[in-house]
């Protein structure tokens, strides 16, 4: 029997890391929680102690169709164990193509959220950052914006009236790209900034 | 200096809000001599005999902890790669228009990719949720609502509010569309309020119901101008039914308020 097994010992090898790229996809890629995504200690679960080897084997397949494995933690500490990992787009989409049913007022008023916070270190009371958007929206509905990016988690709120940058900006936004693209551009036209 | 009571908590109070509007962001964490009121709070240590003096001492202490701990975050933040002069940010935001900024969004912007699927896990809560779900009519007891239905005005009710005199109605629309003819000039148009208005407001709200009638009979038409908010009637010579297009409707709102600021206007 140990003969036999030697001899086929490959197959088995490969067969298993296949079943394990599938549940991979399945983890990460269909929702079962409120966030999408999967934590760290849920992969180690199902996919073993090599579990960042077989993302990594699937994040290659995944890259060849446009798609990439992010892996997000909590502050700004390498902690694996508040890791969570996400399916995003590798590249950010064009906007003559569509904004996945975003309207362009919503869009600008996330980047004016954004970039009022992050340019404050990451946190900025609700009053400044609602003063900052009214210079630019109505007032009703800078209201209904923020109350929508909070629950779709791009920004966070806490007791005090503060705000902060949400699970869903730090998954999604390239936040260092956000602000150069910002200050990198002059009315009218684009100047600099990596796409 | 700073030994009574009073002044030693007025003092130890300063220091707690210093502290708290540099955890608030309002103020620069490095404007804040720490040092300096650390000796102060030294300084008074030995006095306090109180235990709420204690206790503002206690948050005092703590709050310039953190202030220092904010000044370490400070210089963090300011050599990490996510530096940027929040004026020159808020410059930028204010100069650019709502498409580029959208633009800015977008180019860094990488989106989540997954997709909504059901468990057996939750179909067995659904079938669960919907075998325990008490039924409409057991869910509606208890409220006490008194159902009300709509109905049409009659003419005779419209008689008795005096809304309508007991003329013929068709006259009266007849009599309405040459007032507004009238109205209208050589220029063939006048501006809705303008035509609308009369010295009560039950005369107003009475005027407005009959030219909803000429506009929707086609013998007047109704132009809305949404950057300028303003209503223009063009009186047509004879009835004119719309061949193409949708028919719509256009709510305006007549309230005893804007009728009493335009009377005034008037005036």
């Amino acid at each position: 029997m140990p003969e036999e097994a030697k001899s086929t010992g490959p197959e088995p090898d490969e067969a298993a890391i296949r079943d394990k790229l599938s549940r991979v996809a399945q983890l990460l890629m269909f929702r079962r929680h409120r966030q999408p995504g999967a934590k760290s200690w849920e992969l180690r679960k199902t996919l073993g102690r090599n579990y960042r080897e077989i993302i990594d084997m699937f994040d290659r397949e995944i890259q060849k169709i446009g798609l990439v494995v992010k892996r997000v933690t909590e502050g700004e500490e390498e902690d694996e164990d508040s890791a969570r990992y996400y399916v995003t787009m590798k590249e950010h989409p064009v906007l003559s193509d569509r904004t996945f049913g975003w309207r362009i007022d919503d869009m600008a008023a996330l980047t004016v959220a954004l970039s009022y916070i992050l340019s404050k270190r990451g946190k900025a009371p609700l009053n400044e950052v609602e003063r900052v958007l009214q210079e630019k929206f109505p007032k009703w509905r800078v209201g209904y914006n923020i109350d929508r990016f909070i629950r779709w988690g791009y920004l966070s709120e806490d007791d005090e009236g503060m705000l902060y940058v949400g699970w869903r900006t730090r998954a999604e936004i390239d936040q260092k790209t956000l602000l150069e693209m910002l200050l990198g551009k002059e009315g009218g036209r684009r100047v600099g900034g990596r796409s | 200096m700073g030994s009574t009571k009073k002044e030693r908590e007025e003092m130890m109070l300063r220091i707690i809000d210093l502290a708290r509007s540099v955890r608030e962001r309002k103020v620069d964490p490095f404007e804040v001599e720490v040092w300096k009121l650390f000796d102060r709070l030294h300084e008074l240590l030995p006095k306090i005999r109180d235990p709420r003096e204690l206790y503002l001492d206690i948050l005092a202490v703590l709050g310039l902890s953190d202030v220092v701990y904010h000044q370490g975050e400070w210089i963090k933040h300011r050599s990490s790669l996510l530096y940027f002069d929040p004026l020159l940010v808020l410059w930028k935001l204010r100069s650019l228009s709502t498409e580029e900024l959208a633009r800015v969004m977008l180019k860094s912007w990488h989106p989540i990719v997954g997709l909504e699927c059901i468990t057996p896990q939750g179909i067995r809560e659904a079938m669960n949720y919907w075998a325990t779900l008490p039924s409409l009519a057991e869910r509606g007891e208890g409220l006490e609502v008194e159902e009300i239905e709509t109905g049409k005005v009659a003419k005779e009710e419209l008689e008795k509010l005096l809304l309508m005199e007991r003329r013929d109605f068709t006259r009266t629309l007849d009599s309405m569309h040459e007032e507004l003819k009238a109205a209208a000039g050589e220029t063939g148009e006048v501006k809705y309020w303008d035509f609308i208005h009369a010295d009560t407001f039950e005369e107003t709200v009475k005027r407005a119901w009959l030219v909803s009638f000429l506009v929707s009979y086609g013998y007047s038409t109704l132009e809305v101008d949404p950057l300028e908010e303003e209503i223009t009637l063009k009186p047509l010579e004879r009835q004119q039914v719309a061949s193409k297009g949708e028919p719509f409707s256009v709510p305006i709102s007549i309230s005893l308020t804007e009728w009493k600021k335009r009377r005034k206007q008037n005036a």
